[in-house]
């Protein structure tokens, strides 16, 4: 336990203390921020909205606003698992390798510090509400906390179980580019996924950061509000062979997610050697 | 005396190098063990293989009486590392860096702090706790890496080239620590060096080339093994006072490095006087001494440690 903890706070007392790498993984959210939610959002609308008939409320920032959090979480998640390899690089790995803390306790540490890190960058996201002209109440928000950790936790195991089989920062940057864009596009952050064809769809349904965008946009849009077009519109039907997907399955699906990617970098760091 | 390590047919294969063939050997509780061999001798391997940092291709190793491979914990509980490399955080403080330590061994807490202060003063960092270690010198790093291998009081401390990259002054410093551990807690202590002067500390030795253990024993046995004194010349004529000894001195084991013609003798007393009528050729330089380890190292591989160096 103490071993989970020590390596946990060195990670997230490393990222108070690293001022650049604080701003420069906001640069990214903030530029897609202002490209969807300001400079695109009419067409948007018209493309998403505009099956619909007469005047509709349909606000596409309120729609992409937690899928921009989400994207957050899944930059600085994968980003931060970079740590794993500059430990390998600088050596400290050894230190951690050699200590009696149990693998499976390295990878929970090393996932968590992820987690947290990633965690923090998304709330700070939510300083820009006040300027895109759209609100939330202060529950929801609360509320949404939860999910956005659960759903850091998902996506830092992803950048844990990579970084766990690399020695390189230049193959992880490699292969992160090559992840991060699909679970982008293909997750519902910055448009619905209603209408895919099937192997995109595949990729959807076992991309983590669908079911974390879609229990975000549950709890932060009052959905109950919006007509059954607008719902349908913003891709709120999330539905898996034909039924709808609870909120309950999804946190259940992020858990289980997180828990076998984690297994599988313990399995990583039992073999290694660093 | 219990033995603390057990090493038997140890062997490891990397791809395409045996980097460390059949090596046995047992170190004792309380003593000083090192390992010399010159770079790629595979003493960073051996070390590795203990140290449950890397999976032995075949043998077996104890520690503390647990199995290496069967009780890694156990064994990682009694051991402290210093590695070849810096394992330090630089970003951390060096206060930091060890309160973390005992997080990972499970140092109880109310006694931290205490231990924290123990060892930084055991290495002389104690004004240094609070400051970053990347503003530490290369020697205050390896200070502070000896301070941290010691804050769970392991049953034995490994060090492998503890110096290497240091200035000589500040070797001898990192020399002066290790040995003031020695007597004050009596701890088993296990070295690797390519440098000859140091593995002199050593209660026992083995020397290490191309994977293989040459030979085990206390420094003092090593040189006696030799028998006898060194005579080192230099001449006017190398090549002709080499033919000169060859000719007239029967006795005498002789070898040339470099423009120094070496000479092995029972004993130099007796030897000297004659030996000066006998040479024809002008002497320029001349040095008697008793073996070191150097000698040792020659005298078992045919080669000097030093040569290895680049
Ligand atoms: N990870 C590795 N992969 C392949 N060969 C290695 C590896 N590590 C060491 N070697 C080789 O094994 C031999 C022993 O190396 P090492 O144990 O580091 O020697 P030393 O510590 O005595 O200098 C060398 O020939 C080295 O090149
Ligand atoms: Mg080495």
């Amino acid at each position: 336990m103490e071993g989970i903890i020590g390596i946990w706070q060195r990670d997230v007392k490393k990222f108070f203390r690293d001022r650049a790498r604080l701003f420069g993984s906001f640069t990214m959210p903030i530029l897609f921020l202002l490209i969807f939610g300001g400079g695109m959002s009419g067409t948007m609308e018209n493309l998403i909205g505009g099956g619909m008939e007469g005047e509709t409320d349909f606000q596409y920032v309120q729609f992409v606003f937690p899928g921009i959090v989400a994207m957050t979480l899944l930059m600085t998640s994968v980003f931060s698992s970079l740590s794993i390899i500059e430990d390998k690089d600088f050596g400290y790995m050894k230190e951690i390798l050699v200590s009696p803390v149990s693998r499976v306790n390295i990878a929970i540490g090393k996932m968590l510090g992820a987690s947290t890190v990633a965690f923090l960058q998304g709330i700070m996201m939510f300083l820009l509400i006040p300027f895109l002209g759209i609100s939330y109440d202060i529950t929801s928000l609360l509320q949404v906390l939860p999910f956005m950790f659960l759903l850091a936790c998902a996506l830092s195991s992803v950048g844990l179980l990579i970084a766990s089989f690399l020695k390189s920062t230049q193959g992880f940057q490699l292969i992160v580019q090559l992840l991060v864009m699909p679970m982008v596009f293909l997750s519902g952050a910055l448009f619905p996924v209603s209408n895919m064809p099937s192997w995109m769809d595949i990729i959807v349904k076992i991309n983590p950061v669908t079911y974390g965008v879609d229990v975000m946009k549950k709890v932060m849009i009052d959905v109950e509000s919006l007509t059954p077009a607008v719902r349908e519109a913003m891709g709120l039907n999330l539905s898996i062979f034909g039924r709808s997907i609870t909120v309950f399955e999804e946190v259940l699906f992020m858990l289980g997610f997180t828990t076998i990617l984690v297994l599988l970098a313990t399995l990583s760091f039992r073999r290694s050697n660093a | 005396m219990n033995n603390i390590i057990e090493v038997s047919q140890l062997n490891k294969h990397y791809k395409d190098t045996h980097a460390v063939k059949d090596v046995n050997f047992e170190v004792k509780q309380g003593e000083i063990f090192g390992f010399l061999g010159p770079n790629g001798a595979g003493k960073s391997t051996t070390i590795n293989m203990i140290c449950t940092m890397l999976a032995p291709s075949s043998g077996s190793i104890d520690i503390n009486g647990f199995n290496v491979t069967k009780q890694k914990n156990k064994v990682r509980e009694s051991i402290g590392i210093i590695f070849q490399e810096n394992t330090l955080d630089e970003k951390l403080t060096a206060g930091e860096n060890l309160m973390l330590h005992c997080k990972f061994y499970k140092v109880p807490k109310e006694k931290r702090e205490a231990r924290i202060q123990e060892v930084l003063e055991i290495v002389d960092l104690v004004d240094n706790k609070s400051k970053k270690v990347e503003t530490f010198s290369g020697g205050m790093k390896r200070r502070l890496e000896i301070a941290r291998g010691l804050l769970h009081y392991p049953k034995v401390l490994f060090l492998d080239e503890p110096t290497v990259g240091l200035d000589p002054q500040t070797r001898a410093h990192i020399w002066e620590y290790i040995l003031r551990l020695k007597r004050k807690e009596g701890i088993t202590m296990f070295l690797t060096t390519h440098y000859l002067d140091e593995a002199e500390i050593s209660d026992r030795i083995a020397i290490m080339d191309h994977g293989e253990i040459i030979t085990i024993n206390s420094p003092a046995q090593l040189k006696q093994s030799l028998g006898g004194d060194i005579i080192e010349l230099s001449t006017k004529d190398n090549d002709q006072a080499l033919q000169e000894i060859n000719e007239n001195i029967s006795e005498a084991d002789v070898t040339i490095q470099d423009d120094t013609i070496q000479m092995k003798v029972a004993n130099s007393d007796d030897f000297i006087s004659d030996f000066i009528k006998q040479l024809d050729v002008p002497i320029t330089r001349l040095n008697i001494r008793k073996p070191t380890l150097n000698d040792v190292f020659l005298a078992f591989t045919g080669r000097t440690i030093q040569h290895e160096e680049n």
